[in-house]
C-alpha cells in the first residue's frame, strides 16, 4: 500500500509541476544586485528578417551601461495577431514590461488597470522627449486625463500615392485622367484595349485589396482616392460643420454607385475582394492593372521595384493627382499623425521597473543608441558618407550591411529610435539604378512627390470610438454586398439599409464619435 | 478483502504491462493539464472577468454572456452556418473517405495504391494558409485556372471565393480534398481487420466486386463508421475555424461567419474573454448532449455504441 501511495503522490507532484506554469502570472522579481530584466515586445522593423541574434552587441552594451538584461520578443506582423497575443497575455495578467500596442487595444487594457500612466516619464527622458513627443503625441494615448502610452513617431504621413502606368497611357494615346469620368474611360481602355500589347485580355484598370482600419473603413485604404472624389474619404468627416460618419452622407451613395460601376464593368481587377496584401503587390508587379494606390517604399524601394523592373523594363508608373469628382472634390485619402505606441504594464511598475525603462528609452535616443539600433555597428554594418548619412558602402563584409538580410536583424528595434528625421530618410531610401531598365529611382523622391498631392486632414480620427464587432460586420458586409450585387443598389435600398445600420448602433456610434472629436478639439474648420 | 485483492490485481496488471501504461501516461497527462485543469477557468463564462482580479476574484454576473451571445444580431445566422458546414463536411467528407479507403484496399496494384495514398494524405499536412494560396491560384476570378478554363469554353468567370452561392461549396469540397486521405486511414485500418476468408468464400460463391463491398466490406466496417460519426457529432459546433478564417471575406460573411469566427472577433479581439468562454461552454454542452443522445440511439437500435 505504501508503494501505491508513493506512486500517487509522485504522480500528483509531477502533474503539479507540469501545471505550475499555467497558473504562473509571470512575475519575476528583479535581482537585488544583478541586472534588472526588462521584457520588451516590439514590432519588427523588417518582418522578413529574424530577430537580433543572441550575441548582438546591443545586449552587452545595455547590460554594461544600464544594468538591464533586455529580453526581446517579436510581435506578429499581422495587426490582428498582434492584438490577440497582447490581449491573451493581458487576460493572464502576464503583460511584458514594455510593449508596442495599437490604440484600440490600449483602450481595452486601460479600464482593466493593466497598463501604467506614463506622464511622469517625459521629464525623465529629455533627449527622447525633444525628438519623439509633442502635444499631439501626448494626447494620442490619453484616457481620462492621463497618458497611458508613449506615442512614438510611426509611419511617415501622406506616404502613399495614386499611381498610373504611363507606358500604357502612351501605348493607347491617352493622357492622365483628371476627373472621375476620365478615370472611367482610362480604366475601360486599360481593361479592353490591350494596353500592354500582348494580344491577351489580361489587364484591368484599377487594382486594390481590402485594407481596412478604424479611420479608413470598408472598402478601405486602396479605394480612398475614389471615395475622395466624392468627398467621403475616410470613416469620419472631421470638419466642424459636417462632422460625422461619412457613410451617412448622401455623397457616399454616389461613391458606391461609381464603385459598383467599376465592378460591374469588370474594370477593377475582379480578384480585389480575394486578394491579401501580398497578392495585390505581386499582381501589380505582374502587370495586371494600371492604376493603384500604393505606399512609397512598397512601390519604389529597390527590392520591391526589382520584379516589376525585370518583368517590364519599359514599364513606367507615375504619381498622379487624385481625380476630381462631380462637385470638384479630390483627395488621395485621409491622413492622421501615425504613431507607434509603447505601453508599460502596471505589473512592471509594481516591480519597480518604470525608471529603468525610462533609462533604457532615453539611452536609445542618445547618439550611441540611435545609431546602434538604427544601423548597427559603424564599420561592420554601415559607414557614414560625407554628409554623415549611414550607407552600406565600403564594408569589410558586405553581407553584414544594415540593408542586407543578415544585417537587418540588428536593426529590428530601429522603429523605437527613428523619428523620421532627414538622416533616417536619406539612409532608408537611397537613390539607386534599377538592374534591368537602368532607371534612376528614389523612394524618398517618390515620397516627397506623394506628399505634395491633395490629402484630407483627419488627425485624431484614429482615436474616435470603434464599433462593436456586429456593427462592424453589418457595415462591411452591407457595403460589399451592394458592390457585388447581392443587394441591389438603389436609393430606396440604400436608405433602408442605412436605417437598419443606425438602428443597430450606427447612429450611436456616429454621435459618440462626434462628441469625442468635439471634446478633444479634433475637428478642422 | 475482496477489494484489496482487486487492487492487488490491478497493481499486478500495471506492473505486468508497465510499458503500455507508460505510453498511456503521456496522453493522460496531456489531457489532465490541457483539458481538465482549464475547466476550472471555465467559471469566467459566468463572471465579468478582470485580469487584475483573476479568475476567482472577478465578479459573478450569471448568464449575462450567454444572453449576449444568444441575443447577438447574427446568432441565428451563426448557428445556421456552423451547422451547415459541420453537417456538410460530415455528409461529403465521410463517404468520400470511406470510398477512398475501400478503393485503396481493393486495389491490387501496389505502386498505384501507394501513390494514391501519398497524394491523398499530402494535403492534410498543408496549413490553410498554403491551401488558400492554392485555392486562389485555382479559383480566382481574374486568372484562376478553373476560371481560365471556363473562359476558354466560352463561359463567364465565377467569383468562387466571394460569391455567397459558391462559397459554401468551396469550403466543404476543399475540406474534403484536404482531409479525405487522412480520414481514410482509420477505415483502411478497419478494412485490414476483416477476415480474408469472407472474401474468399464470396469469390467461390461468384460474388462480384460491388457485391463484396456491399455485403462484406461495408457491414464489417460499420462499427468504425458509427464511432467516427458519434465522435464528429461531439464537435458539431466546431465547423473549422482555421479554414473559414483564411477563406472568408466581407462579401460572404452572410454564409461564412460561424460561431468560432464570431468569437474571434467579438471575444478575443474585443477583449471579452468571459464571452468567448461562455460560447465555448455552450458548444461543449451541446456537443456532450449530442454524443450522449446519439450514443443512446445507436444502443437502442442494437448498433456498436461508444460506451
Amino acid at each position: 500500500m505504501k508503494k501505491q501511495y508513493f506512486v500517487c503522490i509522485a504522480l500528483i507532484a509531477l502533474l503539479s509541476f507540469g501545471s505550475l506554469p499555467l497558473f504562473s502570472q509571470g512575475t519575476k522579481d528583479a535581482a537585488v544586485d544583478g541586472p534588472m530584466t526588462i521584457d520588451l515586445w516590439y514590432g519588427a522593423a523588417v518582418t522578413e528578417a529574424g530577430p537580433p541574434p543572441a550575441d548582438w552587441v546591443g545586449f552587452d552594451i545595455i547590460k554594461e551601461k544600464l544594468n538591464i538584461d533586455l529580453k526581446l520578443t517579436t510581435l506578429p506582423s499581422n495587426e490582428s495577431d498582434q492584438d490577440v497575443k497582447i490581449q491573451a497575455a493581458a487576460a493572464a495578467n502576464n503583460l511584458p514590461d514594455l510593449f508596442m500596442v495599437r490604440r484600440d487595444v490600449l483602450t481595452r487594457l486601460v479600464p482593466q488597470g493593466l497598463v501604467a500612466p506614463v506622464d511622469d516619464l517625459y521629464e525623465k527622458m529629455p533627449t527622447r522627449t525633444a525628438t519623439h513627443y509633442n502635444e499631439v503625441s501626448r494626447n494620442h494615448a490619453k484616457f481620462g486625463g492621463k497618458s497611458y502610452g508613449l506615442a512614438d513617431p510611426g509611419s511617415i504621413v501622406k506616404n502613399e500615392g495614386l499611381l498610373i502606368r504611363k507606358d500604357w497611357l502612351d501605348n493607347l494615346g491617352l493622357s492622365v485622367p483628371t476627373t472621375t469620368d476620365e478615370l472611367l474611360a482610362v480604366m475601360r481602355a486599360f481593361t479592353f484595349d490591350d494596353p500592354d500589347g500582348n494580344g491577351k485580355h489580361d489587364t484591368y484598370g484599377y487594382g486594390a485589396f481590402q485594407e481596412v482600419n478604424n479611420y479608413e473603413a470598408w472598402p478601405g485604404r486602396r479605394l480612398q482616392p475614389i471615395l475622395g472624389a466624392f468627398g467621403v474619404e475616410g470613416t469620419w468627416d472631421m470638419t466642424s460643420d459636417s462632422a460625422g460618419l461619412n457613410i451617412l452622407k448622401p455623397e457616399f451613395y454616389d461613391a458606391m454607385a461609381y464603385l459598383k460601376k467599376m465592378a460591374d464593368e469588370g474594370i477593377i481587377d475582379p480578384n480585389w475582394l480575394a486578394y491579401k496584401k501580398d497578392d495585390f503587390r505581386a499582381a501589380w508587379k505582374q502587370g495586371r492593372f494600371g492604376i493603384m494606390r500604393e505606399q512609397n517604399a512598397a512601390f519604389a524601394a529597390q527590392s520591391n521595384y526589382a520584379p516589376f523592373d525585370k518583368n517590364f523594363p519599359d514599364g513606367e508608373w507615375v504619381i498622379m493627382d487624385p481625380v476630381e469628382g462631380p462637385k470638384g472634390h479630390a483627395s488621395i485619402g485621409p491622413y492622421t499623425a501615425g504613431f507607434r505606441i509603447y505601453a508599460i504594464s502596471a505589473k512592471a511598475v509594481e516591480e519597480g521597473k518604470k525608471d529603468k525603462i525610462a533609462e533604457l528609452l532615453e539611452w536609445m535616443a542618445s547618439d550611441e543608441g540611435y545609431f546602434l539600433l538604427g544601423w548597427g555597428v559603424e564599420g561592420v554594418n554601415y559607414t557614414k558618407d560625407a554628409n554623415g548619412v549611414p550607407v552600406a558602402n565600403g564594408l569589410p563584409n558586405p553581407d553584414l550591411a544594415f540593408s542586407g538580410p543578415v544585417g537587418q536583424t540588428v536593426t529590428q528595434l530601429r522603429n523605437m529610435v527613428f523619428y523620421n528625421g532627414d538622416i533616417e530618410l536619406y539612409a532608408r531610401y537611397p537613390k539607386y539604378t534599377t538592374a534591368t531598365s537602368k532607371k534612376e529611382m528614389s523612394a524618398l523622391e517618390v515620397l516627397r512627390k506623394m506628399q505634395t498631392k491633395e490629402w484630407t486632414p483627419a488627425v485624431g480620427s484614429d482615436m474616435l470610438p470603434i464599433p462593436n464587432a456586429d456593427l462592424k460586420r453589418f457595415y462591411e458586409q452591407g457595403l460589399s454586398e451592394f458592390i457585388t450585387g447581392k443587394r441591389t443598389l438603389t436609393r430606396t435600398n440604400w436608405n433602408t439599409w442605412l436605417a437598419e445600420f443606425k438602428k443597430l448602433g450606427g447612429q450611436d456610434w456616429n454621435d459618440k464619435g462626434v462628441a469625442f472629436a468635439k471634446e478633444n478639439n479634433l475637428l478642422n474648420e | 478483502m475482496a477489494e484489496r485483492t482487486a487492487k492487488q490485481q490491478l497493481l499486478r496488471d500495471i506492473k505486468r504491462h508497465k510499458s503500455v501504461y507508460a505510453l498511456l501516461a503521456i496522453p493522460l497527462i496531456y489531457y489532465i493539464i490541457f483539458k481538465y485543469v482549464p475547466i476550472f477557468n471555465g467559471q469566467i463564462a459566468f463572471k465579468k472577468y478582470m485580469a487584475l482580479d483573476g479568475v476567482l476574484g472577478s465578479q459573478w454576473i450569471g448568464f449575462e454572456h450567454f444572453k449576449t451571445f444568444i441575443n447577438s444580431y447574427y446568432f441565428v445566422e451563426l448557428l445556421r452556418n456552423t451547422l451547415m458546414y459541420s453537417f456538410g463536411k460530415l455528409v461529403f467528407s465521410l463517404p468520400l473517405a470511406i470510398i477512398l479507403a475501400i478503393a485503396i484496399y481493393e486495389s491490387n496494384r501496389p505502386i498505384l495504391r501507394k501513390t494514391v495514398q501519398t497524394l491523398a494524405y499530402l494535403p492534410h499536412f498543408l496549413s490553410w494558409v498554403i491551401m488558400y494560396g492554392i485555392l486562389l491560384a485555382l479559383l480566382a476570378p481574374g486568372d484562376g485556372i478553373v476560371n481560365d478554363t471556363i473562359k476558354l469554353l466560352g463561359g463567364k468567370p465565377i467569383d468562387f471565393l466571394t460569391n455567397t452561392d459558391a462559397f459554401p461549396w468551396i469550403v466543404i469540397l476543399s475540406d474534403a480534398w484536404k482531409e479525405m486521405g487522412w480520414s481514410a486511414i482509420i477505415f483502411i485500418a478497419a478494412l485490414m481487420g476483416i477476415d480474408p476468408s469472407l472474401f474468399e468464400a464470396a469469390l467461390v460463391e461468384g460474388a462480384n466486386s460491388w457485391q463484396r463491398v456491399r455485403y462484406i466490406t461495408l457491414p464489417s466496417i460499420r462499427p468504425v463508421i458509427v464511432i467516427v460519426v458519434l465522435l464528429r457529432l461531439g464537435t458539431i459546433l466546431d465547423a473549422g475555424f482555421n479554414q473559414i478564417f483564411m477563406l472568408y471575406s466581407t462579401p460572404v460573411y452572410s454564409v461564412a461567419d460561424i460561431i468560432d469566427t464570431w468569437v474571434y472577433r467579438q471575444g478575443l479581439l474585443e477583449f471579452q474573454f468571459g464571452l468567448a468562454t461562455a460560447v465555448g461552454l455552450f458548444k461543449g454542452v451541446i456537443g456532450m448532449f449530442l454524443i450522449l443522445g446519439s450514443n443512446r440511439l445507436v444502443k437502442r437500435f442494437g448498433g456498436n455504441s461508444l460506451f
